[in-house]
């Protein structure tokens, strides 16, 4: 067993909004670790998503701490580089659908218009994460991951902003109050500005 | 579609069964502290139907992403086949 803190705590990116992200790293199926609390991964998984260059492998190898190895190795040094990553522009359509999805749910009705804006949020950082490391080499996984492209990066009001990464959290943590349903009538223009930025960054990443 | 996708599509879809009720506060996503945060928020018991379909749910989509990235396919489907089973239930629950 192995247990690493990784995340924004690892960042000294430290607010209000912070948890604390645990990897718990098990041969098997262990019933001690809170799914709601850990991120739990396989040996095996550890190693695959090493040998995919995955994001999230670059993410560990690039800022996970070790807390507890239950044989004193650091098992995810011993792993060395992950691979180059490939997948960049396969996870970037994977994103831009998953806003475009959660765009056009939102303008239907207003039945999980949090969820919705939580999912747009989510699909704008992870999207700003494959972008960086994929076509940049940059490794940024930062919650503002897509406010640190430099010349690339997402120009949206900062209130729009705010409050899709609020709704993230209240539909991930149960944490805040909801935005008004008046906000999405009312954002509709950034709204097509976030489109247009991934529009712009999805047609670099195809043509790389 | 990618199998994230999906599972974010079934997310939705239970949110707006749930959503189509009038609660004082909507559900806003299906992690164990947003259902505990809607039981809560609405007067409903943790052991109400309707919070055991959401909790079971929400078990079920997670084991979903661990086994897709295992590919594990025939677990995969079973699962799927669960998942459906019981966002069925879960419309009955919220149409009574």
């Amino acid at each position: 067993m192995h247990i690493y803190a990784f995340g924004s705590t690892c960042r000294g990116e430290i607010d209000i909004n912070s948890d604390i992200d645990l990897l718990a790293i098990v041969d098997n199926f262990d019933d001690r670790f809170d799914p709601d609390i850990y991120s739990i991964y396989s040996y095996k998984r550890i190693s695959e998503i090493w040998s995919e260059g995955n994001p999230f492998a670059w993410h560990l190898h690039t800022e996970s701490k070790m807390i507890f190895a239950y044989n004193s190795t650091d098992y995810l040094k011993t792993l060395g580089l992950p691979s180059e990553y490939r997948n960049c522009k396969t996870d970037c359509i994977k994103f831009y659908n998953l806003f475009i999805d959660s765009y056009s749910s939102i303008n239907k009705n207003h039945k999980s218009y949090i969820f919705d804006l939580s999912t747009m949020f989510l699909a704008i950082r992870n999207f700003a994460t494959c972008y960086s490391l994929g076509i940049k080499n940059i490794c940024n996984f930062s919650r503002n991951s897509a406010l640190n492209l430099n010349g690339k990066s997402l120009n949206v009001s900062s209130d729009v902003y705010q409050s899709l990464l609020e709704s993230r959290i209240l539909s991930i943590r149960g944490k805040g109050t909801s935005v008004d349903r008046k906000f999405v009538e009312n954002n509709q223009h950034e709204f097509e500005m976030i489109k247009n930025w991934m529009d712009n960054l999805l047609k670099e990443v195809k043509n790389a | 579609m990618h199998e994230f996708n999906n599972r974010i599509n079934t997310q939705r879809e239970v949110l707006k069964i749930v959503n189509s009720q009038s609660f004082k506060e909507d559900l806003f996503g299906l992690s164990k502290k947003s259902i505990e945060r809607w039981a809560n928020s609405n007067g409903i018991l943790p052991d109400n139907d309707k919070c055991t379909l959401l909790f079971k749910i929400a078990d079920k989509l997670f084991f979903l992403a661990t086994k897709s990235q295992e590919q594990i396919s025939n677990e995969y489907k079973s699962l799927s086949t669960d998942i459906n089973q019981l966002i069925s239930s879960l419309r009955v629950a919220f149409n009574s």
